[in-house]
């Protein structure tokens, strides 16, 4: 499927990531990409490459898709490079996505940190919109980054702050001025939060370390094993379950993945 | 008669009334080591060796592989999706065990959600006219995988060298229908059939590797950290001689290619190898599989685990090239026999 | 003395310099080799204890560089706390030439490394061999007199030892590794000088560009690009070959042809000055391409333009990392 440029938003002081706003050239197209929170397309710049990036934007945003990227390598580099017109090919949606059927009635609890938080913004966008907040309760997010230069989708979070049916923590790594929400890595504030475990869902995603300490607390919080919900990383080239390397032991991450609960992981070998 | 027999002289008619319809693949030599090559002149075919270097599954899934080509032109793509695959392949000369791998790799392609459709289409155009190992080399072990040298279920015809003729069966439908078309193949004697069991028996005993891979998978699942990587990878030397040379590996990678100073190019995949460091490297510079010791074991486990879980068979077809051919020589029989021995100090141990 | 009895010697002092170097804690391991699971190979071994020594070989098959198994490309030996291991090496000429030029480079610390001096007699080419042999197995390989003696089924083959060995081999002045105070053992030559005419050079150097194009061309072709050949070699021990980066993508991965050629070019060039002659790229080879020559191109080279033998004199900077004025610059005028 090809699809146009249709906006570039930088997200960060450092401008190394920026979120791609893509229209379907073709109509049909658009129809057939039927997509959930959680999973991710394989998105190319014909003549650099094809890679791996997480939908950020919701399905209940009707019109077009979103991808926030990291300028990274020479796909990455490429589409930073990209302007408003120009066209990027598309395959998906991959993966299995976030369970939102499993977690309705459910009160949910979402742990970001840093870039990573793009699935988590789509799976955010789609419960608070009016068609689907009711089958959800509450909301918690707690999101984290190195600095405040560092945080993304700010018009949202703006937007969430207003609100009162979703309950949001920022928190960074070290005081800085001006900053008026928590400071710390998010495991700590994880805790001094203390979700209740009562039917809930956390979905936890961020880089590796994070998700450690994050599954310790959540762990003394006494969430179990099945009320933990990852979405791992892995270095991936087709996104179908064929070219061989994401694999965790049987498992494809591509297609089994990327979310896998915290008891399935322990079921998995640990190389990832 | 079922069976038919074909005279060695006679491959060269055989080549002349299937080339018009097919194209014919058939060993040759190319430089130092047979290969399956593409004939055009049925004099290259070589009947007397025991197994092709590169092994045939570089017709289903060649090592580099045209997934599509494409234009650029300003912000305008225009893509070429390759011609259609329709063309017909026979692989005269297939042994078993490569005829076997062909099971495993379609298991793996026709799997799940999304299908390889190239290399779907590539084997429906393909038709097996394979040929029974009378000599089986001392590596070879395909009778560890419930396979023998004369395993001509996965065939769609199967030879047997009766020395200066081959006695011809028709196992599948495609294979029995081609047999018609060869009016002019002669039917075989009783006595050509007796000697082709005569034949298929002592090649069976003439498999020297045995190895017990009856509880691998299960030896191999709860051990995942065992010390015994550590031993079995410790003189790898992490090239992907044992991988590239696989009947049942089928690992890729996929990048665009572009032709210098045009606004063209093509996307292709090509084999990739789990021995790779970049093979799982993360861009963040993580990787899961950092050295030698993951990327062994992964290799072991794939074919001795993962895939029995996926599939409910061994992923290895007992070819033993790669024990023939690693360069550190760290034999793969050897493995399993050192993976074997888990198992049975576990057991001394609930005994006691 | 006849080659199996010269064998059986050094293998003799493999064994008894590794007992002794093990007992005397002098080192933790030793790495050398030990018999092959099949005819034609050699298994590289690494040994912690005495009782284990006997199961060290020698042979003429012994044509993995254990140099490379040192670098740290690969894991490095490590105890159990995670501590660089002491290790003992069986060295023939080109494993301490190897040796030599890694601690050159400042890869290895001969610090901890004890280098057990070995004669080599030579490395059988395994690919003539198997050239020679044709489509039938070879149970058992063996060295009588002058003669390689191959058996099989209904196959018993004599070969003349010298013309089967690897054409570097043939042409090798460093039998055993050059000596260095405390760190060798066992047989180390003092002070080794190279006289060199390359002769073996003269036919492929009398080729013109064009037909020097084709040969290369030609011996290339059949690369599956599995990698073995760097693998294999001491002096492959980047992090990240330039073969695998891709920021920039130095060129496609393909098999086209232009791809294999430039991977083996681009390789060969890293490898003038620093290529120590061992032929174990061409030994391992799954496909049967033979770089002997590329790599004796290299030594011509740095022989004739820089006067420079790779991993000879711990102190002496390669050409590749020194800059001279008086350095040859004429290359840049010619026009091959």
């Amino acid at each position: 499927m090809l699809t146009t440029v249709k906006d570039i938003i930088s997200e960060n002081k450092v401008n190394d990531i920026k979120t791609l706003e893509l229209v379907f050239k073709n109509e049909e197209d658009y129809k057939s990409f039927q997509y959930i929170p959680g999973q991710f397309a394989e998105i190319s710049l014909i003549g650099k490459g094809e890679c791996p990036i997480g939908i950020a934007s919701s399905p209940t945003e009707v019109g077009s898709i979103m991808f926030t990227i990291k300028k990274m390598g020479t796909v990455t580099s490429g589409f930073h490079n990209c302007e408003v017109g120009d066209t990027v090919g598309l395959r998906g949606p991959c993966g299995n996505g976030w369970p939102i059927e499993e977690m309705k009635g459910k009160n949910i609890v979402v742990i970001g940190g840093g870039f990573a938080f793009s699935t988590l913004r789509s799976l955010i966008i789609y419960i608070l919109d009016d068609k689907h907040r009711k089958d959800y309760k509450n909301i918690t997010v707690v999101y984290g980054n190195r600095d405040s230069g560092e945080v993304l989708y700010q018009p949202d979070l703006e937007d969430w702050k207003k609100r009162d049916d979703i309950n949001v923590i920022l928190t960074i790594d070290r005081e800085e001025e001006g900053w008026t929400d928590k400071v710390g890595f998010v495991a700590p504030v994880v805790k001094e939060v203390a979700p209740s475990p009562e039917n809930a869902i956390a979905v936890v995603c961020g880089p590796p370390i994070m998700i450690k300490t994050t599954i310790a607390v959540l762990e003394e919080l006494k969430f179990k094993d099945e009320q933990i919900l990852n979405s791992l990383e892995m270095r991936m080239k087709c996104g179908i379950g064929k070219c061989g390397r994401c694999n965790i032991g049987n498992k494809f991450v591509c297609v089994d993945g990327p979310v896998f609960s915290l008891a399935e992981l322990k079921e998995m070998p640990s190389e990832y | 008669m079922e069976q038919k027999v074909l005279k060695k002289d006679q491959i060269v008619k055989l080549y002349n009334d299937l080339v018009k319809d097919y194209n014919f693949y058939a060993p040759i030599k190319e430089k130092r080591n047979i290969i399956f090559g593409k004939i055009t002149n049925p004099e290259d075919i070589v009947l007397n060796y025991y197994n092709s270097k590169v092994p045939p599954k570089e017709i289903l899934f060649p090592q580099t592989d045209i997934l599509f080509e494409y234009k650029i032109n300003g912000k305008e793509i225009e893509i070429e999706e390759p011609k259609k695959l329709d063309e017909k392949n026979i692989i005269f000369g297939i042994r078993p065990c490569d005829a076997h791998s062909f099971i495993l790799l379609m298991n793996f392609f026709s799997q799940g959600e999304f299908k390889d459709e190239i290399i779907m289409n590539r084997r429906e155009n393909t038709t097996l006219i394979g040929i029974g190992c009378n000599t089986p080399k001392s590596t070879c072990f395909c009778t560890s995988i419930e396979g023998n040298p004369f395993q001509k279920e996965d065939m769609d015809i199967f030879l047997v060298d009766l020395q200066d003729k081959y006695l011809v069966e028709g196992i599948s439908d495609k294979g029995k229908k081609l047999i018609k078309r060869l009016s002019w193949l002669t039917d075989a004697t009783n006595a050509d059939i007796e000697m082709a069991q005569e034949l298929g028996k002592k090649a069976e005993e003439a498999i020297v590797t045995k190895i017990d891979l009856k509880n691998i998978d299960k030896i191999l699942d709860p051990n995942f950290d065992h010390q015994i990587w550590k031993e079995v990878s410790e003189i790898c030397i992490g090239c992907g001689t044992c991988s590239f040379l696989c009947p049942t590996c089928t690992c890729f990678d996929v990048i665009d290619e572009n032709v210098p100073n045009e606004n063209r190019g093509r996307r292709v995949r090509i084999w990739d190898t789990c021995q790779s460091c970049l093979y799982t490297l993360h861009t963040s510079g993580h990787n899961p599989r950092n050295s030698c010791i993951e990327r062994v074991r992964n290799r072991i486990l794939h074919k001795f685990c993962y895939y029995p879980e996926n599939y409910g068979m061994l992923g290895c077809v007992g070819c033993g090239r790669c024990v023939q051919l690693c360069p550190a020589n760290n034999d793969l029989r050897a493995i399993i026999e050192k993976i074997n021995k888990i198992e049975q100090k576990k057991e001394e141990k609930v005994t006691v | 003395m006849v080659i199996e009895d010269q064998n059986k010697d050094i293998e003799q002092l493999i064994r008894d310099l590794a007992r002794k170097l093990l007992k005397e804690k002098e080192v933790d391991v030793i790495l050398g080799y030990t018999k092959g699971t099949i005819p034609l190979t050699s298994l590289p071994i690494v040994i912690d204890k005495v009782e284990d020594v006997d199961k060290l070989i020698w042979n003429n098959l012994c044509y993995i560089n254990l140099a490379k198994y040192l670098v740290p490309r690969i894991p490095t030996l490590m105890n159990e706390e995670g501590q660089k291991l002491k290790v003992g090496i069986v060295s023939k000429g080109c494993i301490g030439r190897a040796l030599i030029h890694l601690s050159v480079e400042h890869q290895i610390d001969l610090e901890n490394i004890k280098i057990i001096g070995i004669p080599c007699n030579g490395i059988i080419n395994r690919k003539k061999i198997e050239d020679e042999i044709g489509e039938r197995e070879i149970f058992e390989i063996s060295v009588s007199g002058d003669n390689i003696i191959i058996k099989g089924e209904d196959l018993e083959q004599t070969l003349p030892f010298n013309e089967y060995l690897n054409d570097l081999c043939k042409t090798c002045q460093v039998k055993s590794p050059p000596s260095i105070e405390n760190i060798c053992v066992g047989e180390c030559l003092e002070n080794p000088v190279i006289e060199d005419d390359f002769s073996d050079m003269t036919e492929f150097d009398s080729k013109t560009p064009e037909e020097k194009w084709e040969y290369i061309k030609n011996l290339l072709d059949t690369c599956t690009r599995c990698y073995a050949c760097r693998e294999v070699c001491p002096m492959c021990y980047c992090n990240l070959c330039f073969v695998d980066q891709n920021q920039p993508v130095w060129f496609g991965k393909t098999t086209a042809y232009s791809d294999i050629f430039t991977f083996h070019l681009i390789r060969a060039m890293h490898m003038a000055g620093r290529c120590v002659g061992c032929g174990a790229c061409s030994s391992v080879c799954p496909m049967g391409i033979d770089l002997n020559l590329i790599n004796r191109s290299l030594e011509k080279i740095a022989k004739e333009r820089f006067n420079f033998t790779s991993g000879i004199d711990p102190e002496a900077l390669p050409p590749m990392m020194a800059f001279d004025m008086e350095d040859d610059q004429e290359f840049m005028m010619e026009e091959d």
